[in-house]
């Protein structure tokens, strides 16, 4: 046969087992929504076009094009360069679709059922960061609301003809520009790369409630390498870049006084107007706002401070609040119990349960089922980070269903004093609820029924148990929400349990009656930090289970942290100057984080934190005054 | 399965050859189709201009290019011109270009397609698709048959193919469209015969070697809005030392809202 007719009958016997059997063969895969172009090889960021963005670039100012939202645009402009030497942005990934941008080299592969050969999933290999991504191309949902988030975070994709649908969530808050313009951990990604023989054309859409006003759509060119590139690697370990900074001195430029703010725009002969960003800048239409200078200029005025309305969260709620309690692995020999109220550690072994707070108490037999199916001995000790219902809510259920089998024919067994109730009346038949002593304190001066208070409390700093084979720290963090927070650290397994010190779903609950400060706060989030570490460029490595919300990870709490400072910082300044608490709630100084974190109604507003800010910076001043 | 099937397969075999030499237009059987007709995704209606590619050079005022020390900051960054393009663009006037009536030289098709604006693309007749721009008021003309146009003006000549994905191409046989393989969805154009414009406001230039490839796809979001992706490769062997590529998108919208008719502009 010649050249031709073999070819011809290779294409026929194709066409015939596309008949048969509905799949392809010979020339590859059929363009079915499970497979399509073949995307596998090494490439590289190509084309032209944004070359002042390539690397970790961009100036002060150079907003033009992105659809920010006054707290994204805000956020922008308070950022410090220097913020890049904080131990915990130093090594930080590179986010979807950033990661496109970066120098360097990326390459695809394919995950195939060795049996069936169906498409599992497509594996990205970024080089700068060492991103490692896996899209995941068999159908699976995307995890839940409280699932942990990663820089790359979770991908899924569908192939129509030659386009690859890539959907992202669970991304955590990154960079869509090296100059401090964000996207929030509530972003969504939607990719479509087209491959054009040795190109692919990669066009990416942006969802951001929190920072956007708009959709971001971008596109660029990828280039397939010919040889494969010989650096592949990203070795990055933090240090001490500044010596003898506090770990909660975080850079930051307050509102309006961005000394950096009129840089780009002189240098470039614009308005300053053209530099702030905005969905309006990517219409066609913007060029004619910049016509009248005055007008252009003043707009702008307005846009580099707080100038609109306060705004409430536009995050997701990761509390399922369905009446129903789900559990999450999160690592080792812990699990996440969400649905009641607070956050419900849960560590299994040989031992009984170790449970770190009891939730709200209203799904109590849910809570107790759904431990009895992790732990086949009953709940052994409960261990609650604040004295707050919804945290404790669930302890005498929870206790009343566990037992502490270390008691009976101890020296403490039989020591229930005539009369006692509760754990003390039967302690041998009872889990056993420790807490630092403050909590007991607040739990008894609120006259709480004796089973609910715990009744092995600590005072000092610390307090262990090693405990289904691993050591539990109890650490306290003296006047961080309340005068009783306690952190749970399982060693092991590498999960700590914050309490409400930590919240992803507003801004720290500050007490300042019950003991909270502001500087207590962020010394108990610098603690968190100090016995945690990551896996991979921030990513990953020691766990975090909340007060409320999504289990996270260094990083994340690092980001609260930072933002902790940050508000601390401006309120403070305000204060040096001599304002009211009125004239600070006035100056909105949360303008950045009110779409993440703040509430205009509610048990806990923005308007509150702010307060709870203010005042525990002005108590410390008045301590300081009188010392 | 080849042995079984050897007999059945010269029977099946004839008319999937004459199919496949019949060309991508040509449905199985049956008389060609045309370009219209068998387009394989739906490029009409009104479209408008995204600008996060470029931003700065495609909305801001053009700012004449720098030296080649300070050329980084002075406007041609990105392009890959040659020492004598560098020249030109240094030399840049825009009142000398509206004194001779050429202010459309930043319109001409290798840069038409970044000007911020809107499209409204249409199907001239059933061969040629037209894609009308309000910024600058030029029309392009995608010929998928021989073009009867001599070309030499800012649109040049553009002839149009819809694309087949190459790994179901047969060696000597062409794309195998003909025997109801899917077609890609995208839109390759190869513009020539153009006449001598600008890469960019500020007076980078291409000449009249210049050959523009495009290629044109629809995209859709999971909530319903349409894309159109343009991939471009501008080659020169005047000017550029290397193909200049970008990518331009446009947002699908529902009627003509902010079609604004503008000539073209130098500044």
């Amino acid at each position: 046969m010649n050249t031709t007719i073999k070819a011809a009958t290779f294409a026929a016997i194709a066409i015939l087992c596309r008949a048969a059997y509905g799949q392809g063969f010979g020339f590859g895969a059929s363009l079915s929504s499970n497979t399509g172009i073949d995307i596998s090889g090494t490439w590289h960021y190509g084309g032209d076009q944004d070359a002042d963005y390539g690397t970790a670039a961009g100036s002060v100012g150079d907003y033009g094009g992105i659809p920010l939202n006054e707290a994204g645009r805000l956020y922008a402009l308070a950022w410090d360069a220097s913020r890049a030497t904080v131990r915990q942005q130093q090594c930080a990934g590179y986010g979807i679709p950033y990661a496109y941008f970066s120098p360097g080299n990326f390459r695809f592969w394919e995950e195939r059922d060795p049996h069936t050969q169906q498409l599992i999933a497509i594996h990205m290999w970024f080089q700068t960061s060492e991103v490692r991504r896996t899209i995941w191309m068999d159908g699976r949902p995307h995890p839940p609301a409280w699932a942990p988030h990663t820089f790359a975070g979770f991908s899924t994709g569908t192939w129509d003809k030659n386009v690859l649908t890539i959907t992202t969530t669970h991304l955590k808050r990154a960079w869509l520009r090296g100059n401090g313009v964000p996207y929030s951990d509530e972003a969504t990604v939607v990719e479509k790369l087209v491959r054009h023989g040795d190109r692919i054309t990669v066009f990416t859409v942006t969802k951001d409630p929190v920072f956007l006003d708009e959709p971001y759509s971008k596109t660029m060119i990828n280039i397939r390498n010919i040889k494969d590139p010989t650096a592949w690697l990203y070795a990055c370990e933090d240090g001490e870049e500044i010596i003898g900074r506090s770990e909660d001195k975080i850079p930051n430029r307050l509102f309006g006084k961005n000394p950096f703010l009129r840089e780009w725009a002189d240098k470039n002969g614009v308005p300053m107007l053209a530099t702030l960003g905005g969905g309006i800048t990517t219409h066609p239409e913007f060029p004619a706002k910049l016509k009248d200078a005055a007008a252009a200029e003043a707009e702008a005025m307005k846009e580099i401070v707080p100038s609109g309305t306060q705004q409430s969260s536009r995050a997701v709620n990761p509390d399922p609040n369905d009446g129903d309690i789900h559990v999450w692995k999160v690592q080792g020999n812990v699990y996440l119990l969400i649905g009641d109220g607070g956050n419900i550690a849960v560590q299994v072994g040989d031992q009984g349960a170790f449970v770190v707070d009891s939730g709200a108490g209203k799904l109590s037999d849910k809570v107790i089922s759904a431990i009895g199916k992790l732990s086949k001995a009953p709940i052994q000790f409960v261990v609650n980070t604040s004295f707050r219902p919804d945290h404790t809510g669930g302890n005498a259920a929870l206790g009343k269903a566990g037992q502490d089998p270390s008691l009976p024919g101890s020296f403490f067994g039989g020591q229930a004093p005539t009369g006692a109730t509760g754990f003390f009346q039967d302690p041998s038949h009872h889990a056993t609820l420790i807490a630092q002593n403050n909590v007991l304190v607040r739990m008894e001066a609120a006259k709480l029924p004796s089973d609910m208070v715990p009744p092995d409390t600590y005072l000092t700093n610390r307090r262990r148990k090693y405990h289904n084979g691993e050591l539990i720290e109890i650490f306290h963090e003296p006047n961080a929400v309340t005068d009783g927070d306690s952190v749970v650290q399982f060693r092991r397994s590498d999960v700590i349990a914050t309490g409400d010190i930590y919240d992803t779903t507003r801004y720290p609950f500050i007490d300042v009656k019950s003991g909270g400060s502001v500087q207590g706060e962020l010394d108990a989030l610098n603690s968190i930090l100090d016995k945690t570490g990551y896996e991979h460029d921030e990513d990953g490595g020691t766990m975090i289970i909340p007060g409320r919300g999504r289990i996270s990870d260094e990083y994340d709490v690092a980001e609260y942290r930072d933002m902790v400072a940050i508000v601390r910082d401006r309120v403070q300044s305000m204060l040096d100057a001599g304002a009211t608490l009125d004239q600070v709630k006035a100056a909105r100084l949360t303008a950045d984080y009110d779409t993440r974190y703040g509430a205009t109604s509610g048990p806990w507003t923005t308007d509150m934190f702010v307060e709870a800010v203010y005042t525990s910076l002005k108590n410390a001043k008045s301590q300081a005054a009188r010392k | 399965m080849m042995c079984h099937m050897s007999r059945i397969l010269w029977v099946t075999m004839i008319p999937a050859l004459f199919s496949v030499r019949a060309g991508a237009q040509f449905g199985p059987g049956g008389p060609p189709r045309s370009a219209q007709a068998s387009a394989p995704s739906d490029l009409t209606g009104y479209w408008v201009s995204m600008v996060t590619e470029d931003w700065r050079y495609r909305m801001l005022p053009p700012r004449k290019i720098g030296p080649p020390a300070g050329g980084i900051f002075g406007g041609g960054i990105g392009v890959p011109i040659n020492a004598e393009a560098r020249k030109v663009a240094t030399a840049w006037d825009p009142a000398r270009d509206e004194a001779a009536g050429e202010q459309c030289k930043s319109y001409g098709a290798p840069n038409l397609m970044r000007v911020p604006g809107r499209l409204h693309i249409t199907w001239q007749d059933d061969q040629t698709l037209k894609i009308e721009t309000d910024a600058g008021m030029q029309n392009r003309m995608f010929h998928f048959t021989a073009a009867q146009e001599a070309g030499g003006g800012w649109q040049g000549v553009s002839r149009a193919e819809w694309e087949a994905l190459e790994g179901f191409q047969i060696p000597g046989l062409g794309p195998l469209s003909g025997l109801g393989f899917e077609k890609t969805g995208s839109l390759k154009v190869v513009t020539t015969n153009l006449k001598p414009g600008y890469l960019r406001k500020n007076g980078i230039p291409y000449s009249d070697k210049a050959v523009l490839t495009e290629y044109y796809d629809v995209v859709t979001q999971p909530d319903g809005a349409i894309y159109l992706l343009i991939t471009s490769t501008v080659d020169d062997p005047v000017y550029l030392m290397a193909p200049y590529q970008t990518t331009t998108h446009f947002k699908k919208q529902a009627d003509a809202s902010g079609w604004s008719p503008a000539p073209c502009s130098s500044r």
